[in-house]
């Protein structure tokens, strides 16, 4: 080259342009037509190995090739004709055998537009910003795993769902791209760490059959995350049960435990001098290799994520850890923000039954004051009406007894029954006005039924058997008006003893079902004893009139406006069964409750 | 003859238990209101009284008291429509506590038994 120049400038300009070159940082290098080697700057003998320029002196392309490898003496020819030659990032090493990425540019070398004089050429060492777009290659690689298992992670609060997206992201091909993942969580005493969940195959076998089918199925990571059905394949169930129940006492000196108080990641090797509980560790999950992260949140400990290759055996690079950190340290907070979140759910649904249980406490006791009101009512009506009812039949009485109204005696026999009748009718409602006056309160339930039998015993006095009583243990506390209760509790209990021959016998009993405080009253006997309970169960249950059936209706009404109810529930080989039943108080457990 | 005072402010009432205890050889007089009961009694001595509690213009029991403390030795029985008073510890005072009813047997035995006939 220089040759050439020489025609045409002055040997200082020359010796100028020279120095010019070498100082480049481009290599330059001239070859005649033959490919001998005739200039060399000092920037390409560097790239090319040699320890000067003039070390390549009268050396030909195929001293170039044999460094770089790039075949240039065979594309001569083509070149010297007009072509040129691009290689872009040209992989190779120099004459001492280091590594170097080249962009490598030949053209011709001609003398202003006349014939061809041999070749020209350029070598570009891009060896350090090619590992650098490598390293940011990877970076985005990195930032664009997280980001979509972030994704994933942000459209479920579920723990389980969160810990398989996270193991997912680890052992995706297009994730972390780890044969297996494992991980473990801190109990809530914070004294072990439990195994929990892991994903990957048991074997070479299962490995092969899952990768292929996920190749085959070409899923973007994203697509791999969103897919549930996938996630449940890619998991193994084997692989869980390997640590499901696992629980490793934090206290012990394993590389889990030292991955958690020193807050870094681990490599461990089997090559490592281990302590036992470590290489138990690591016989138990049959791994010679093994990333561990530990996952940290704001200083709070919660778990480890570990990951290995064992399958394909391809080592663990400290980078690879160094990803599975960052890795555990995005998860950290989803699997924080999830156990948030069951704790908000959890107490929001204790709200919603408190909530609940005061409204339905609020609507008892709205029922329980209206049905005192009616209560009210009653009773000034009621008394409204014996006055009458008094006059009406004092009168037919003195008439009857005076014999003032001879041949209407009959009538007047008539008028007083129907008077007595009325005045019956109206000794119910008023027992049941009277209650009303009571006021609300808590009641225990047991103690409500004893004291209704002891009122029952005192109005049956030597009529018949007492009913035998068995109370349940269980605290029965239910809100309402005692008095009103016990008259309804009094109106079953009466029908049911009353009509009975001595061969039946009662027996109430009290229990809790279904949060409710039940007193059943059963019957026993022998078969001739049925006739007439089914006879007593027709009175409380069936369409007849009489007062009876009036005591019936009104306890009924008591029983549901406190919430209750009442029925014939049918025993099977035994009789049937009368049973009432109250809603049981769900408020505050310290008050005191009280028959009244 | 046994005198009786009926106090009641109803007028069938009244004259039921006029009719029936005259027959039963009574001598029955009769009042409306409180004020009325009181300014008989004062003029004329009785034997008995029968009482009711829910009166128009005054409180049976407030007479109850009246009649106690000026008369204590005139035995009255309370004859009410109403069986709550019972729990009424003012009306433990009375020499009885009968309720209306279309049969009298009750009232006329306990008067029965406090005039001793």
């Amino acid at each position: 080259m220089m040759e050439i120049l020489q025609d045409v400038m002055t040997n200082e300009y020359l010796s100028f342009l020279k120095a010019q070159f070498d100082d480049m940082p481009l290599g330059i290098f001239v070859t005649d037509r033959q490919g001998i080697i005739s200039y060399m700057n000092r920037n390409a003998s560097s790239i090319l190995g040699y320890r000067v320029p003039e070390d390549a002196s009268g050396a030909s392309l195929r001293d170039i090739d044999a460094v770089i490898n790039a075949s240039l003496m065979n594309s001569l020819s083509q070149i010297v004709e007009g072509r040129n030659l691009v290689l872009p990032e040209h992989r190779c090493s120099n004459r001492q055998g280091h590594f170097a990425i080249l962009n490598v540019y030949v053209s011709p070398f001609r003398r202003q537009a006349e014939e061809t004089l041999g070749i020209i050429g350029t070598l570009q060492d891009v060896t350090e910003s090619a590992r650098r777009k490598a390293e940011l290659e990877e970076a985005i690689l990195e930032l664009s795993i997280l980001a979509e298992v972030s994704e994933a992670l942000s459209s479920t609060a579920d723990l389980d769902e969160v810990l398989r997206i996270i193991l997912t992201g680890v052992t995706a091909n297009q994730g972390l791209g780890f044969n297996r993942a494992f991980l473990f969580l801190i109990d809530a005493d914070g004294g072990y760490l439990e195994g929990k969940v892991a994903i990957g195959p048991s074997s070479p076998e299962e490995a092969g059959e899952i990768w292929s089918r996920l190749s085959r199925q070409q899923k973007s990571l994203k697509e791999m995350l969103e897919d549930y059905s996938d996630r449940e394949n890619v998991s193994n169930y084997s692989l869980s049960s390997l640590i499901s129940g696992w629980k490793i006492p934090l206290s012990s000196e394993t590389f889990f435990s030292r991955a958690l108080q020193e807050g870094m990641g681990i490599n461990v090797t089997g090559r490592d001098e281990l302590p036992e509980s470590s290489r138990e560790i690591m016989r138990r999950l049959h791994t010679v290799n093994l990333a561990v992260a530990p996952i940290i949140s704001k200083d709070k400990k919660l778990g480890i994520i570990a990951a290995d290759n064992q399958i394909t055996g391809k080592r663990i690079s400290s980078s690879d850890v160094k990803l599975l950190q960052t890795f555990a340290n995005h998860t950290a907070v989803a699997i924080e923000r999830s156990r948030l979140y069951d704790n908000l759910v959890e107490h929001a649904a204790e709200l919603e039954l408190i909530n609940r249980q005061l409204a339905e406490s609020q609507e008892q006791m709205i029922r329980v004051e209206k049905m005192s009101v009616i209560g009210e009512l009653t009773s000034s009506i009621a008394h409204e009406l014996r006055n009458p009812l008094t006059v009406i039949g004092g009168f037919a009485n003195l008439m009857l007894s005076t014999g003032g109204m001879d041949g209407n005696s009959e009538y007047l026999n008539i008028i007083l029954a129907e008077t007595k009748r009325a005045e019956t009718v109206l000794h119910h409602v008023l027992d049941f006005s009277r209650a009303s006056r009571t006021k609300t309160r808590l009641i225990d339930f047991n103690q409500l039924v004893t004291a209704t039998v002891q009122l029952l015993n005192s109005k049956l006095r030597h009529r018949h058997n007492p009913p035998t009583l068995r109370l349940t243990d269980a605290r029965l506390p239910v809100w309402g008006n005692p008095d009103q209760l016990q008259h309804a509790l009094l109106q079953f209990m009466l029908i049911s003893m009353e009509e009975l021959t001595d061969g039946c016998n009662v027996i109430i009993s009290t229990l809790e079902r279904e949060q409710k405080a039940l007193m059943n009253i059963d019957f026993s006997g022998g078969d001739q004893a049925k006739p007439q309970i089914i006879k007593t169960l027709k009175q409380i249950f069936g369409s007849s009139t009489g007062t009876q059936k009036l005591s019936i209706i009104v306890a009924g009404e008591t029983l549901r406006y406190h919430g209750g109810n009442y029925g014939i529930e049918n025993v099977p080989n035994e009789f049937p069964r009368i049973y009432v039943e109250l809603p049981q108080y769900k408020g505050g457990s310290d008050e005191e409750t009280s028959c009244g | 003859m046994k005198k009786l005072l009926v106090v009641d402010d109803e007028d069938h009432i009244r004259k039921l238990y006029t009719d029936v205890f005259t027959r039963e050889g009574y001598r029955v007089e009769t009042a409306a209101t409180g004020d009325e009961a009181l300014e008989k009694a004062a003029s004329t001595h009785f034997d008995l009284v029968i009482l009711d509690i829910e009166l128009e213009e005054t409180s049976g029991l407030e007479l109850l008291k009246r009649f106690k403390e000026s008369f204590s030795n005139l035995p009255v029985i309370l004859n009410s429509a109403y069986s709550t008073y019972k729990a009424d510890f003012h009306t433990w005072v009375a020499a009885g506590y009968i309720l209306k009813s279309s049969d009298i047997t009750p009232l006329r035995e306990k008067i029965k038994e406090l005039v001793m006939i």
